[in-house]
Formats: structure tokens, C-alpha cells, sequence
């Protein structure tokens, strides 16, 4: 894991605010898509951001202090 | 050895749990509500009459924005006063005169809202949270908030007493922190509350009592809004306290600067109240100069927030570091982002950021005239107290029930699921709400939907803006249940070892390099006290000379009891004939 679980978690939820309103953003110039596309698009995210998280170069991101007192 | 509050301060660890457990009881109802409201309004599941919709929205706004809020506070203005001066409130026996007080005013106010709805009980009280005059309710509930709000000045009372008791035994030394910030919001809390106890005591009471028949709907307007606006500030005042003192430490640093955080504070105590004009901007019947007068002091009032959002990043960064962060940017992975207390409070402040740009355009005059009495406000609140102030406190339950009961959590990544949850529901309920205001749809209506016409979003439907709203509100519902769940097995569960000491963050910065007239609090109250005279002696002196003390003969209007929908249909056909 390149982050902890808990990081990965919260990247998510942070990016599904982007994911809605970027649907918005493009009708902006014209480029209407759907809410299914938009889910595939936001799936598609979702999964790259996984795949990068859980990639071993360093699997030390769980061990690190959990200092939450 | 254990040394968690519990154990330093039983006595007072009771009031406390007592606190906030009233609180959570206000947030389960009053949430539930909400998820009644967004599905009648978006016509996803309709099981109530329009004219009820009336009573549940009182419910929601009062148990939410003055319930929920308050009782959780003075829970944690307790601890903060306690904890830092390192000694037990004067007499416990006060202390829960005051608690007791805000109870018997809490179930006052809800039994007259509930009237509204059940025959059985002879009283209405759907009037909203804001109880514009002509809405009239019964006198009980009038009666049932000024106990509340004194049960409040009471609070603050036992709070500057022990710091006063404290002093004696302490002279030479500079309050701490937690105490200065819970005493500057209590003196900027008494400044404004006098506005609508007034109100309250002097013209609505009476009025509702028949003592006097008539009322002026701008004054008691204009002087509620004089209490409005710093209310906003009391909920959100013990919010900063927390981002303040407990992130940091959760982050593993300490805070970068305690002087800086007296500045904010003393800059609120300053501006809260002077302000409360920026929600009449479209009031017919004050001058625009006064308006613009608020304005001004309302873009003032983005400095001590901005310092806030300063302060408090640094201070993470500062923690991240010490874990072992690095980087440009690199360090907001070395955050516990696993821990809810920790997530929950940063996710908070997120968004608060988020309601700070909407803020800004509900501050503008001009352009607030495009936003005014639309769902855009409802978004924007529901991002200030609805999520700022609200998921900071639930997060910050997940650390205070242990402290106070002595019992562990019963489960941490539930937590964490909950804070998540509630962060991905308001970003849709909250997004869409904003976007419905952009295009005109209004606020407190039960079913906005009109004949002949059609909203027109300027991107998407009107239809999958709905089912954002309906969306949202249900994730926020499920993350309440999940919080309250929490709450419930926590208490269950047995004592245990294993809670933390009752600390909180230590400063890189302390108070010795804040200059010392930042704790003179007579000065502060005094120029907060001008600038408010400043700010309201001309224009209430200009309602009053316009419209009377007790207006030209206004009666009250009691929506439950005489608006059946024929009614209302024949006042709307007089109105348009
Ligand atoms: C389960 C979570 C919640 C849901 C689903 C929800 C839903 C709603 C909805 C749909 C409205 C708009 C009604 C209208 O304009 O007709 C509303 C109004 C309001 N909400 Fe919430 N809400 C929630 C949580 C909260 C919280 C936590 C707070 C404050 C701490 C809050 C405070 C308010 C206030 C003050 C109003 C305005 C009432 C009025 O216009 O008089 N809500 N809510
Ligand atoms: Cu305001």
C-alpha cells in the first residue's frame, strides 16, 4: 500500500464531489454527458486510484505510527 | 493509571454526558425530519399533508440549529473550562440548574411545535426557527426559549465564575487558551441574546398573551437577526475551539500559534453581532446604508476565518511532519486519516471551506439579491452548521464519550465509515440544493412545484437534481443512524483501561508571545459594545419611528389552526383579485 486504507477511504470520498460536478463543468463548453457515462468516468477514477494505492513499492503505509490518541 | 476526564472530574463528566446525550436525542429526531422534508420536496415519498410540512420544519430547525447545537457546546465548553484550569466547577449544584433550565425550555418549545400536529395537544407552534411575527405561536413556546437562553447565560455564569475562582488563585497568569475562547464566545453570546430576549420578553410574549394586539413585524424581525447572526458564531465558535486544540494534537504536532488563536477569537467577539443586518438585505423598510454598513463588517468577518483555516493547516502540517511526513504536499499522507475523530473534523473543515465561497455570496448585497429565499441558502447552511459544526461534533463524540463515560469506543472503523458517509451525502444534498437556489427554487416550501411553469437548471434536469437532494439526504440519514449506533454500544459496553489521558495540544507558539491587552476582556466587550450601537441605534431607531413600537395593528396568524388548504386557497385568491 502506498497510502493507508484510511487515506485511501477518504481520497474517494473527496473526489466524488469533483466527479458530480465535472459533469457540470463540461455542459459548461457544450459536452453533454450522461449520468451513466458519468459513473462509468467516475468508476474508472475510482479503480486507477485503487490500482496506484495497493501497488507494493512500499508496503509499509499500514505501519506507519497510528498516533490517534 | 487511567487519567481520562472521568476520572480527573467525575462529578462534572455527569453534566456533561447529560449534555450530550440531550443533544444527540434533538440530532436523532430532528435529523429524521430532515429526510421527511427532502423526500416530500423532491416528490420521492410524500406520507405527510402540505400543511404539516410546516411543523416538521419547525422541528428540524429548532431541535437542529438551537437543541442539537447548544446542549452539545456547553458539554464542550465544560470540558474546556475544566480541563484547563485544571479545577472543577464552584457548585455542581448551579450547574445543573442551568442544564435542568435548558431541558424544561427544550420541552416547552417541542411540546408546542408537536401541537401542531397531534390534536391531543391544544397548541401550534409552526412558525419555522426564525418565529417571524405575524406567525403566531402558542405563548409556551415563547416561554419555553427564554428558558432555554437564560439556561445558557446561566452556563456562561458557571464558566466565568470557576475562571474567576481560578484567577484568585492564579493571578499572574494568562488564561488558557480553551477558557479564553469559551469566555469571548459567552460575552459576544450575552451581547446578542439580550437582542431577542427582549423581543421575546417585551414584544412578542405579550403579544401573543393578548396583552398587547398588535406587533411590528420588522422590529422583532430586525432583533432577531440581531441574535441571528452571532448565533451562527456560538455554534461555530466550540467547532474552531476543537479544530484549534484537538486537531493538532490528533495530527501528532501542536498548535503554531496561541496568539493567533486569542486574535480570532476576540475578532469574533468584536463582529458577530454587528452583522445581523446582512439577512434583511431584501427587508423592505431599512435604508441601504445600513445594509451596506453590515456588509462591511460581514467581509471582516472572513479575516479571523481565514486565520482559522491558516492556523489550523499549519498546525498539521507541523504534526504530519513529526510523523515522518514529507514533501511538498506529501505529508497529508502521514495524517491519521484512519482515526474518525481526526477525519471527521478535517472533512468538516473541508467543506466549511467549501460554505465559506458561498458565504462570501450571500455576504454581497447585490448579488445576495440572486440567492435570497432560495434552496441556495439551505445548501449553504447545511455546509456551516449542517456539516461543519455538526460533523465536528460527532466526530469529536467518538473522543469525548470515552472521556466522559470511561467506556472505549465500540467501533472506530464504523466510525470512520460514518464521518465518510456523511461527507459524501452532503456533498450531494448540499451541491444540488445550491444549484436548485441558481435557478430559483424556493426555500420552505412543502411542495415546489407550480402549474405552467417549469424550473430550468442550467445544466442537467430538474429531475436528477431531485434525486441528488433525495440521495444526499438519505446517506445522511443512514450516517446518523450509524453515529447514533456508536453512541448507544458505547454506552453499553463495560468500563475500560484503555482511554486516553484528557489532554489537548500544546502550543509552538504559547500565550507568552501574545500581547497581554488581548486578554483584557472589559475592553474587548466594551468596543463590541459600541460597535453594536453603532451599527443598530440608527436603523431601529429609524423602524420604530416608521412603523411603532407595536406596529399598526397586526394580528396573529396561526398556520395550523386556521390555514386549511381552502383557507389558503381563498387568502391567495384575494391576494391575486
Ligand atoms: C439527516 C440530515 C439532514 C437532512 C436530510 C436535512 C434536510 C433538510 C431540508 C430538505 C431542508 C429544507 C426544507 C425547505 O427549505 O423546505 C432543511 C432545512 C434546515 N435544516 Fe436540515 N437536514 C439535515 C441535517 C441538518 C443539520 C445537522 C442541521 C443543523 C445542525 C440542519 C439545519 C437546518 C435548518 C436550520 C433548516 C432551515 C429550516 C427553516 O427553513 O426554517 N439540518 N434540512
Ligand atoms: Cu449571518
Amino acid at each position: 500500500m502506498r497510502i493507508s486504507k484510511g487515506a485511501l477511504l477518504v481520497v474517494i470520498a473527496v473526489l466524488i464531489p469533483f466527479i458530480v460536478e465535472f459533469r457540470t463543468a463540461l455542459s459548461w463548453f457544450g459536452i453533454e454527458i450522461s449520468v451513466l457515462e458519468s459513473l462509468v468516468l467516475g468508476a474508472v477514477v475510482v479503480l486507477a486510484i485503487v490500482i496506484w494505492a495497493v501497488w507494493p513499492p512500499n508496503g509499509d503505509a499500514e505501519a506507519e505510527p497510528t498516533g490517534s490518541s | 493509571m487511567r487519567n481520562a476526564y472521568v476520572d480527573q472530574f467525575p462529578a462534572e463528566a455527569k453534566v456533561i454526558k447529560a449534555a450530550f446525550w440531550s443533544s444527540f436525542l434533538a440530532l436523532a429526531i430532528g435529523g429524521s425530519l430532515g429526510l421527511l422534508q427532502a423526500l416530500h420536496r423532491t416528490d420521492v415519498l410524500r406520507i405527510m399533508e402540505a400543511p404539516d410540512y410546516y411543523t416538521v420544519l419547525t422541528a428540524h430547525g429548532v431541535l437542529l440549529a438551537i437543541t442539537f447545537t447548544i446542549f452539545f457546546l456547553v458539554g464542550i465548553f465544560t470540558w474546556g473550562v475544566t480541563t484547563s484550569l485544571d479545577r472543577g466547577l464552584v457548585d455542581l449544584r448551579f450547574t445543573w440548574g442551568w442544564y435542568a433550565m435548558m431541558v424544561v425550555g427544550t420541552v416547552l418549545v417541542g411540546v408546542s411545535i408537536l401541537g401542531g400536529v397531534v390534536d391531543a395537544i391544544p397548541m401550534n407552534a409552526d412558525v419555522l426557527f426564525t418565529f417571524y411575527a405575524p406567525l403566531q405561536p402558542h405563548p409556551a413556546f415563547y416561554v419555553g426559549l427564554v428558558l432555554f437562553v437564560v439556561g445558557t447565560w446561566l452556563a456562561g455564569a458557571d464558566w466565568f465564575r470557576t475562571w474567576l475562582a481560578w484567577r484568585s488563585d492564579n493571578p499572574d497568569e494568562r488564561i488558557p487558551l480553551p477558557t479564553f475562547m469559551a469566555l469571548t464566545t459567552t460575552l459576544f453570546w450575552y451581547l446578542c441574546t439580550l437582542g431577542v430576549a427582549l423581543s421575546i420578553l417585551l414584544l412578542l410574549l405579550p403579544w401573543s398573551l393578548g396583552i398587547v394586539d398588535s406587533v411590528n413585524p420588522l422590529l422583532t424581525r430586525t432583533l432577531f437577526w440581531y441574535f441571528g447572526h452571532a448565533v451562527v458564531y456560538f455554534w461555530l465558535m466550540p467547532a474552531y475551539m476543537l479544530w484549534y486544540v484537538m486537531l493538532p494534537k490528533l495530527s501528532g504536532g501542536k498548535l503554531f500559534s496561541d496568539p493567533l488563536a486569542r486574535v480570532v477569537f476576540v475578532l469574533f467577539l468584536l463582529l458577530s453581532t454587528p452583522t445581523g443586518i446582512h439577512h434583511q438585505y431584501l427587508d423592505p423598510g431599512i435604508a441601504e446604508g445600513y445594509k451596506f454598513i453590515a456588509m462591511t463588517n460581514t467581509m471582516f468577518l472572513l479575516l479571523p476565518s481565514l486565520l482559522t483555516a491558516f492556523t489550523v493547516v499549519a498546525s498539521m502540517e507541523h504534526g504530519a511532519r513529526q510523523r515522518g511526513g514529507t514533501g511538498y504536499l506529501g505529508w497529508l499522507k502521514a495524517l491519521p486519516w484512519r482515526d474518525p475523530v481526526f477525519t471527521g473534523m478535517a472533512l468538516a473543515g473541508l467543506m466549511f471551506a467549501a460554505a465559506g465561497f458561498s458565504g462570501m455570496i450571500n455576504a454581497g448585497m447585490n448579488i445576495n439579491y440572486l440567492v435570497h429565499n432560495t434552496w441556495w441558502i439551505v445548501g449553504h447552511f447545511h455546509l456551516t452548521v449542517g456539516t461543519a459544526v455538526a460533523l465536528t461534533f460527532m466526530a469529536a463524540a467518538y473522543w469525548f464519550i470515552p472521556q466522559v463515560t470511561g467506556k472505549e469506543l465500540w467501533n472506530r472503523s464504523l466510525g470512520l465509515v460514518q464521518v465518510l458517509v456523511w461527507f459524501v451525502g452532503m456533498t450531494f444534498m448540499s451541491n444540488a440544493m445550491h444549484r436548485s437556489g441558481l435557478f430559483g427554487v424556493p426555500r420552505r416550501t412543502a411542495e415546489p412545484q407550480y402549474e405552467n411553469f417549469a424550473f430550468e437548471p442550467a445544466a442537467g434536469s430538474m429531475g436528477e437534481i431531485n434525486a441528488q437532494v433525495a440521495l444526499g439526504a438519505t446517506l445522511l440519514t443512514v450516517s446518523l443512524a450509524l453515529f447514533l449506533l456508536n453512541m448507544v454500544m458505547t454506552s453499553l459496553g463495560g468500563s475500560s483501561d484503555e482511554i486516553p489521558d484528557n489532554t489537548y495540544a500544546e502550543t509552538l507558539s504559547g500565550p507568552e508571545d501574545a500581547p497581554v491587552v488581548l486578554d483584557n476582556l472589559k475592553l474587548w466587550t466594551a468596543i463590541a459594545t459600541v460597535l453594536v450601537i453603532f451599527a443598530y441605534t440608527l436603523p431601529l431607531a429609524s423602524i420604530i419611528d416608521a412603523g411603532g413600537l407595536f406596529g399598526p395593528g397586526i394580528d396573529g396568524f396561526q398556520l395550523a389552526i386556521e390555514a386549511g388548504p381552502a383557507f389558503v386557497l381563498e387568502s391567495v385568491r384575494e391576494v391575486i383579485a
